[in-house]
């Protein structure tokens, strides 16, 4: 453990030396993350799995729901078709639920849209959306985006009803930019023809892998008998074998090679707008939470004098009062003299009520004084009716 | 088409008689102008319409002033705003000293200090001196600034009592001083008779914008005090004794771009099965932290909240040290301490989508780790057993007052006043840090260390006007880059919907921009720095106006996709009547002509 802790320390001296050296300024703060399913229908319970799963990655090793944006189009947990209802699984072993007890949906079913998705990204929401929903990140937040679903050249497809170009996503990731909502940007897209939907991306700090290259499918990876369908994409797959083996203390490099047999397909990294060499860069940069720390060093004696202050005041003589607290006591003096100014000209009635209410108050027993008075009031009633 | 004109019957021709024209080259009457007409009068018609098509379906777009926004991101560029502060230095008890040489000395000092860039928020300095000698006759540099009554600070009697005392006295002779334009620092020398206190310097940083220097045989050593006394005007005054590169950190200036911030304490409490605590809030709330937020109103809008959490474990690791009799936690386990699956912090109801939350966190160990310390890397157990994360918030953790179980049942406990109020200094002192100031009140550089009076309300003057200078620039900065990226982006989609509302924002906010750099120049720091706030503010609602989608805008495709069936089928037949009959009114023109001419000759 101290050898790990150690490592990591290096590791994030690494990290911030290269963040220093790449010529930018600005620390890592935080660390967010977008997960985006985008497909609905029963038959695309892959994708739902997919980005579930990556959703219970980026949890254990350290992002908390606050700052994760997990959109998912349809429900696969609660479906009717669904054989065991509230859970969902990656693997026909059935080993680990994904739908457990601590998943946080921020965006579902029809509310995954083409245009919430660049409002994420852009952070153009209406008033009204809350802060769970919008993606608050700050100039040294590094942003994970992954998406999944069907995809072609150059698009991807959201909800069977409309699709995302390309252009608009590198139009979002510049706006972004511009608006320094991130440091740095790793952008996975398991999706048939992924690589094509970067084409457009011209914003510096992005990285982006995706599972195939134009042309080319990618591929579930085995289906599951017992559910009827797919459960998950051999590029999730081989990602997620990488991050079984991690816990939040490890500083493993991202350069991680996808077997093209394996796959099926041809992994792709545009690396051209990434600074950083691949296997520099620490898994931790997007995958887990670092927080930036300062000791603090001593505490702000405000207070400690105030109260040393009023003692000795307390103490010195009068003669040696400085002008301030004489000031200060014309002034309170002129004070009194006001409020008993203002009560004179008070109202002699609303002074008369104020003195019932102060004795009334000063009664103990106000219930036996309610009752003696309700027994004289029936008397008077009684008196006053029998004299009619 | 009919042929309606009279065309001749077609005859034979005779021979000896002139040849019957001829129908296909010839007319003998002239055509008629009719059908020409009526189908140019109709291809006509559409063509006048088209202009107002063009107005119906014309994208509304608010005229945003491009020329203005970019003359402000230039100016802010090219100029780096500056302020102006006036510094007075009063050497007391200085027998052979000449003010205008002291000046121009103390001018090359900060000059030296200052270097030569001039970053944004630095101060346009103007210095004045006076001189008291021991007989208490002052000389003073021309122009006087301050109207300093010789002979009020007396030489010996000077630096008796207390600090805060000493810096009230101050404030009273240097009350009537209105120090020009720009506020004005004062540094007061007091030069002690001999054998008063040994060689020993004492330099007080006091709560207003006054230092002093005490000491004595401070003549001879004429340079030491200069630089000294340049320091306190550069290092402290000007920069709030923080060290700070060119740049204006970002991390540091946790205000959200709404101008609000949001102070989130909660208390926790990891193991309720241990020991619950609790807190009156209510009290802290209203005395202690009141005069802050009111001390930072120009430049954040801040609001304060608090919950108690239960359940809440650290997921760091400590470990048992024998020696300290306490569990230890080291500085390499700081970023992983916050555990933020199980500590739902983030629970603002207040704080709007583009406001700040800093979190301030009160962490009450568990029985098994209890006492709790954090220990630095030079072996010290830390004096705060707190830690601080930029932009996100701070951490402290505190041990309750003894650490046995007593029974069964959680013993449910209030924080004394005395611990809270302990607390809330190190929350002061975490808070100066989040602001990029430094938490101990004391700055030392290589000619002495400075003793820094702490204010109530969390910062001194003087460092509220640092932080009102660095804010500024800031604010300024971000609303020029931001008013300049929404220019940009509407200028290359040229059939986006610009509201009302978005042209209103960006006139506003350019007018509260010229109103922050005409405040700075006039020295109002407080004043400018609101403005830019709410400069910044205007700018990223505009910016941020859920309105400009890009995905939501008319290309000239789609326009022309929408409108082409409607009138491209029946404009193609308007012009081809018009067309052919022009052709055909040439035709028979023509042969009308033929005809003409054959008549003449013959």
């Amino acid at each position: 453990k101290k050898k790990m802790k150690n490592l990591t320390l290096v590791v994030m001296l690494l990290c911030y030396s290269f963040a220093s050296s790449s010529g930018d300024t600005t620390i890592h703060t935080n660390n967010w993350a977008v997960l985006v399913c985008t497909s609905r229908f029963w038959f695309n319970y892959r994708h739902m799995a997919n980005t579930l799963s990556l959703y219970r990655t980026v949890k254990r090793l350290g992002i908390p729901d606050e700052r994760i944006i997990l959109m998912l189009a349809d429900d696969m947990a609660c479906n009717s078709r669904n054989q065991y209802p509230a859970q969902v699984f990656n693997n026909e072993n059935h080993q680990i639920n994904l739908y457990g007890d601590n998943v946080e949906v921020d965006y579902r079913g029809y509310e995954v849209t083409v245009e919430n998705f660049l409002r994420v990204l852009t952070g153009r929401h209406e008033n009204a959306v809350p802060r769970s929903k919008r993606l608050l990140s700050d100039e040294g937040s590094h942003i994970l985006l992954y998406m999944t679903g069907h995809g072609g050249d150059e698009f991807l497809k959201f909800q069977d009803a409309e699709e995302l170009q390309s252009h608009d996503l590198a139009d979002a990731v510049k706006q972004m930019k511009e608006k320094r909502r991130f440091k740095e940007l790793l952008i996975m897209v398991d999706t048939c023809q992924a690589a094509t939907l970067f084409n457009q991306l011209q914003s510096p700090g992005v990285l982006a892998i995706g599972s195939s290259l134009k042309g080319e499918n990618s591929y579930s990876h085995h289906l599951d008998s017992d559910i009827g369908v797919s459960v998950v994409d051999r590029f999730t797959y081989y990602t997620l074998a990488f991050f079984e083996r991690l816990n939040i203390y490890d500083n493993a490099s991202l350069n991680r090679s996808y077997d093209p047999r394996q796959l099926m397909s041809t992994a792709y990294y545009r690396t051209d707008l990434y600074q950083p060499h691949l296997s520099e860069v620490p898994v931790t940069n997007f995958f887990g939470s670092v927080m930036e720390t300062v000791h603090t060093d001593s505490a702000y004696h405000a207070f400690s004098n105030r109260i040393s202050n009023s003692k000795i005041k307390s103490d010195t003589p009068f003669n040696q009062l400085s002008e301030q607290d004489v000031k200060e006591d014309l002034r309170n003096t002129h004070n009194q003299n006001d409020e008993l100014k203002t009560e004179k000209q008070k109202c002699p009635y609303s002074e008369m009520r104020a003195d019932l209410h102060e004795k009334l108050k000063k009664i103990e027993n106000v219930d036996t004084m309610v009752n003696l008075s309700i027994a004289v009031m029936i008397l008077v009633v009684m008196v006053s009716s029998s004299l009619l | 088409m009919e042929e309606t004109s009279d065309h001749p019957n077609p005859t034979t021709s005779t021979p000896g008689t002139t040849p019957e024209p001829d129908p296909k080259t010839m007319r003998s009457s002239k055509p008629g102008l009719k059908r020409l007409l009526i189908t140019t009068t109709v291809l006509f018609s559409f063509l006048s319409g088209l202009p107002f098509l063009w107005k119906s379906v014309e994208i509304y777009r608010s005229q945003l002033p491009f020329h203005d926004i970019d003359s402000l991101s230039d100016q802010i560029k090219s100029t780096p705003l500056r302020f102006p502060c006036t510094f007075h230095a009063l050497f007391i008890g200085f027998r052979s000293n000449d003010p205008d040489q002291l000046r121009s000395e103390i001018q090359d000092g900060v000059n030296q200090l200052t270097g030569e860039s001039s970053q944004c928020g630095s101060c346009n300095v103007s210095i004045s001196v006076t001189v008291q000698s021991p007989d208490e006759l002052c000389s003073e540099t021309f122009p006087s600034t301050c109207s300093y009554r010789c002979g009020v600070i007396k030489r010996d009697a000077f630096g008796g009592g207390l600090d805060d005392e000493v810096d009230e006295s101050l404030d009273d002779v240097f009350g009537g001083c209105s120090g020009g334009i720009g506020k004005m620092y004062s540094v007061v020398v007091v030069n002690k008779e001999e054998g008063d206190g040994g060689d020993e310097v004492k330099a007080v940083v006091g709560k207003r914008r006054h230092a002093w220097i005490v000491g004595s045989g401070l003549e001879e050593r004429y340079g030491e005090v200069v630089g000294r006394v340049s320091e306190v005007f550069v290092k402290v005054f000007m920069n709030g004794g923080r060290e700070e590169g060119d740049s204006i950190r970002g991390e540091f200036m946790p205000v959200g771009s709404d101008g609000r911030l949001v102070l989130s304490f909660s208390l926790l409490n990891s193991n309720p099965r241990d020991w619950i605590y609790d807190w009156d809030f209510q009290r802290i709330d209203e005395g202690l932290l009141a005069p802050v937020t009111k001390a930072l109103a120009p430049i954040a809008d801040i609001s304060v909240e608090s919950q108690v959490l239960y359940h809440t474990p650290k997921s760091s690791f400590s470990s048992w040290d024998e020696k300290l009799q306490s569990y230890i936690f080291r500085t390499s386990d700081l970023p992983f301490f916050v555990n933020s699956n199980e500590w739902h912090l983030d629970t603002s109801a207040g704080a709007s989508g583009r406001s700040k939350i800093l979190q301030f966190v009160v962490y009450i160990p568990s029985g098994k780790e209890c006492p709790l310390h954090l220990q630095l890397p030079n072996g010290e157990i830390s004096k705060t057993n707190g830690f601080i994360s930029p932009m996100w918030g701070s951490v402290i953790v505190w041990n309750p007052r003894n650490c046995d179980k007593d029974s069964e049942s959680p013993s449910r406990n209030m924080i004394s006043p005395q611990d809270l109020e302990q607390i809330v200094e190190v929350f002061l002192g975490q808070f100066r840090q989040l602001f990029g100031f430094k938490s101990e009140a004391i700055y030392t550089s290589e000619l002495g260390s400075y003793k820094i009076l702490p204010s109530e309300r969390g910062f001194t003057e003087w460092e509220l006007d640092v932080l009102s200078r660095k804010h500024t620039c800031f604010n300024l900065h971000s609303c020029a880059t931001t008013l300049g990226s929404l220019s940009r982006l509407v200028q290359s989609l040229p059939r986006m919907i610009i509201k009302d509302e978005i042209g209103e924002q960006v006139k506003y906010s350019l007018k509260a921009a010229k109103l922050a750099q005409s405040n700075a120049s006039l020295g109002g720091y407080s004043s400018s720095a609101s403005s830019s706030r709410e400069a910044r503010s205007l700018a990223e609602n505009a910016f941020f106006h859920p309105s400009i989608m890009s995905v939501s805008y008319f290309s000239y495709e789609h326009c022309f996709a929408v409108y082409s069936p409607f009138f491209l089928p029946v404009a193609g037949h308007v012009v081809l009547a018009a067309l052919r009959e022009w052709k055909r009114y040439k035709q028979e023109k023509a042969k009308y002509l033929t005809w003409l001419t054959r008549k003449k000759t013959a």
